[in-house]
């Protein structure tokens, strides 16, 4: 798992802000710890100098007023050699040094920018027992202080017996001592390098602390998110962010999954809504295909039928013409001569073409014929009484599989009745006197909605493929010439469509055809 | 005297030749219209006992003929003849008041059996 390290990263940009502000804090931390600390060792050596000066003082005061500067000289070389002392003077009133703790220094006037000149001469002098201190540099790298205080006049004195100092002067002399701060100097310095390592010590501990947290609690589980993420977008959607924290990131984490669970499901809807559309389309495509060819058939139907009622019409004024000088003619001859018989097929003929003519126009009428409510089995049983007693049917065996639930239909009774006939007689003129007929009635759901479909079966010859589409054409026959005229299907297909009805065929040559006619089912 | 006088209206030739030569031997008087505007013209001129009309012509329909013949001369039979029969047309033959309805192709025998009908009904 690649987690980003460089500085760019949340973790590193957290550690450098919070690293900056940490030092910068202990810096100002730093500072005045050091200060202070060095202030107060500051005081602690100017109290200890100052108790040094007194000491001086009170060790050469005898000698002092004894008028002994030997002693004195001597006493303040004992002094001077103590630890930390570098040197010890005591100078007069004008700041000639009386006498030091090294020898070579007595005698000499001191500058007057030294201590304790400076003291008096840049500005009034502040009477005081408290000295006047300065730190200096010195130059064995280490700093000095330097601590003077005034000696005064007081009554034992000036009533010494030397006399040297009058009653009017106040200030005799200084103690002056230079003292070596090289202990606390040494002491400041540790105490810096130790506040310095426990500072980074400190920076470091938390900087490691404070990365091993972000690391664990962000670093790591971002990384994870974004790994993820690249996952999902190269399209595995199934996959799943393995944070189980309850902080922020592992409800990122849970909205993560749950999102990608839905971007799965959602894309395998899509997928199947793609699949099933173009099924979808497909079916759809097959039924418009299939809509368009009934279309035009039925629209191929009914223009042939208009053109069948003009031709019905234009045929039927010539056919009176040829009947009526037909029968004119006729009463001329006596019966059995040659020219009745001629004259008798004549007539003959111009009938039959009439008979033509009525079944083309009832094929053609756009009927809208009286209907009312019709009991299909009923109707079924009386078509096969017109027929079942002809010779044809003697050898066919008749199967009726007959619902004895059907609801009614709306229709015209005699028109079914004609329908029903017309395949009947087709039936027995494709089994050719034998076999088995079967009608079967049942109820289907078409498109949705309830018909009554009445199938007729037989065992006959069937239909070849190419006969099957012109099956309704009119004219279209399959019979000897002069046995069918080729309109009975034509005009059984008409009827059932004017009832809101359809006609459709199962045949193959050589097993039989079935004919299944549907009517809509009267829900009143 | 003849038996009747008989107006055969029909755009066909055939079909006014058919008639006349079916009802002239009988002893009926039949004269014939190309159409229907000429047939009432006809109409106008002379009475007649019976008509035939067809429904299908040119300039008016039977149905109109049948209407004005009923409207004006209420005493003379109409008898409709088609050559494209529909119960539609049929009713409302029936209903404006003609006697009968005969389709083509017709034979002799066929529409002097349908003259004589209407003749005796009208004498009643």
């Amino acid at each position: 798992m690649l987690v980003k390290k460089s500085l760019h990263s949340l973790t590193g940009k957290l550690i450098i802000t919070i690293g900056a502000l940490m030092v910068v804090v202990s810096a100002v931390f730093w500072y005045f710890l050091v200060q202070r600390q060095e202030k107060e060792l500051l005081g602690n050596s100017v109290k200890y100098g100052s108790s040094f000066l007194n000491h001086v003082k009170e060790s050469t005061r005898h000698e002092m007023l004894a008028f002994q500067p030997l002693l004195v000289q001597q006493t303040l070389e004992m002094l001077g050699s103590g630890e930390g002392v570098i040197n010890a003077r005591i100078l007069d009133a004008k700041g000639r040094i009386a006498y030091s703790s090294i020898k070579e220094k007595k005698g000499v006037l001191l500058d007057k920018n030294e201590m304790p000149c400076i003291s008096c001469h840049s500005k009034p002098l502040e009477r005081g027992e408290m000295p006047s201190w300065v730190v200096n540099r010195g130059k064995e790298g280490y700093r000095i202080l330097t601590i003077v205080r005034p000696i005064h006049n007081e009554p034992a004195c000036y009533t010494s017996a030397c006399h040297i100092h009058p009653k009017e002067q106040k200030i005799l002399g200084f103690i002056k001592a230079d003292l070596s701060l090289s202990v606390l100097d040494e002491t400041v310095k540790k105490q810096k390098i130790a506040i310095t390592a426990f500072v980074i010590g400190f920076i470091c501990l938390l900087s490691v602390v404070l990365c091993t947290i972000l690391w664990k609690l962000v670093s790591v589980p971002l990384s994870m998110l974004t790994h993820g993420m690249e996952r999902v977008a190269a399209g595995e959607l199934n996959y799943v962010v393995e944070i189980k924290t309850k902080d922020e990131i592992g409800e990122l984490a849970k909205a993560f999954n749950a999102m990608t669970a839905e971007l799965s499901i959602a894309k395998e809807e899509l997928i199947e809504w793609g699949n099933t559309l173009e099924k979808k389309v497909e079916e759809k495509t097959g039924e418009i295909k299939k809509g368009q060819a009934q279309l035009v058939h039925s629209e191929k139907l009914a223009s042939l039928g208009r053109m069948a009622a003009g031709v019905a019409h234009e045929i039927n004024s010539p056919l009176t013409g040829i009947v009526t000088f037909g029968h004119l003619l006729q009463k001329k001859f006596s019966e059995g001569s040659e020219e009745r018989q001629d004259i008798d097929v004549i007539i003959e003929q111009a009938n039959r073409c009439s008979n033509i003519i009525k079944g083309l126009l009832g094929f053609a009428r756009a009927t809208s014929v009286e209907k009312g409510i019709v009991n299909l089995n009923d109707v079924i049983n009386s078509s096969l009484n017109m027929v079942s007693h002809k010779a044809d049917f003697f050898n066919i065996k008749i199967v009726l599989n007959l619902d004895e639930t059907m609801q009614p239909i709306i229709a015209n009774a005699s028109q079914i009745q004609q329908v029903f006939l017309n395949m009947i007689i087709n039936a027995a003129d494709a089994m050719e006197g034998k076999g088995i007929f079967t009608i079967t009635t049942q109820k289907v759901i078409d498109n949705g909605k309830p018909f009554a479909e009445v199938i007729f079966t037989d065992t006959g010859q069937g239909i070849s493929e190419e006969s099957l589409p012109k099956l309704f054409e009119p004219f279209f026959t399959t019979k000897p010439v002069g046995k069918g005229t080729g309109l009975g299907l034509a005009v059984s297909h008409g009827i059932i469509q004017d009832h809101g009805g359809k006609i459709l065929v199962r045949s193959k040559l050589g097993e039989g055809a079935s004919f299944f006619v549907r009517l809509p089912i009267y829900e009143g | 005297m003849s038996k009747g006088k008989i107006l055969v209206i029909d755009d066909e030739d055939i079909v006014l030749v058919s008639c006349k030569r079916a009802l002239l031997p009988e002893g009926f008087e039949v004269k014939t219209a190309q159409n229907g505007i000429e047939g009432l013209r006809m109409l106008e001129e002379e009475r007649f006992d019976l008509v035939f009309t067809d429904l299908k012509m040119p300039d008016i329909d039977g149905i109109e003929v049948l209407r004005i013949i009923k409207q004006r001369w209420p005493g003379t039979g109409v008898i409709i003849i088609t050559g494209y029969q529909t119960v539609d047309s049929a009713v409302a033959a029936i209903k404006l008041g003609a006697y009968d309805y005969i389709e083509k192709p017709f034979t002799p025998d066929g529409i002097i059996n349908a003259v004589n009908k209407a003749l005796e009904d009208r004498k009643k």
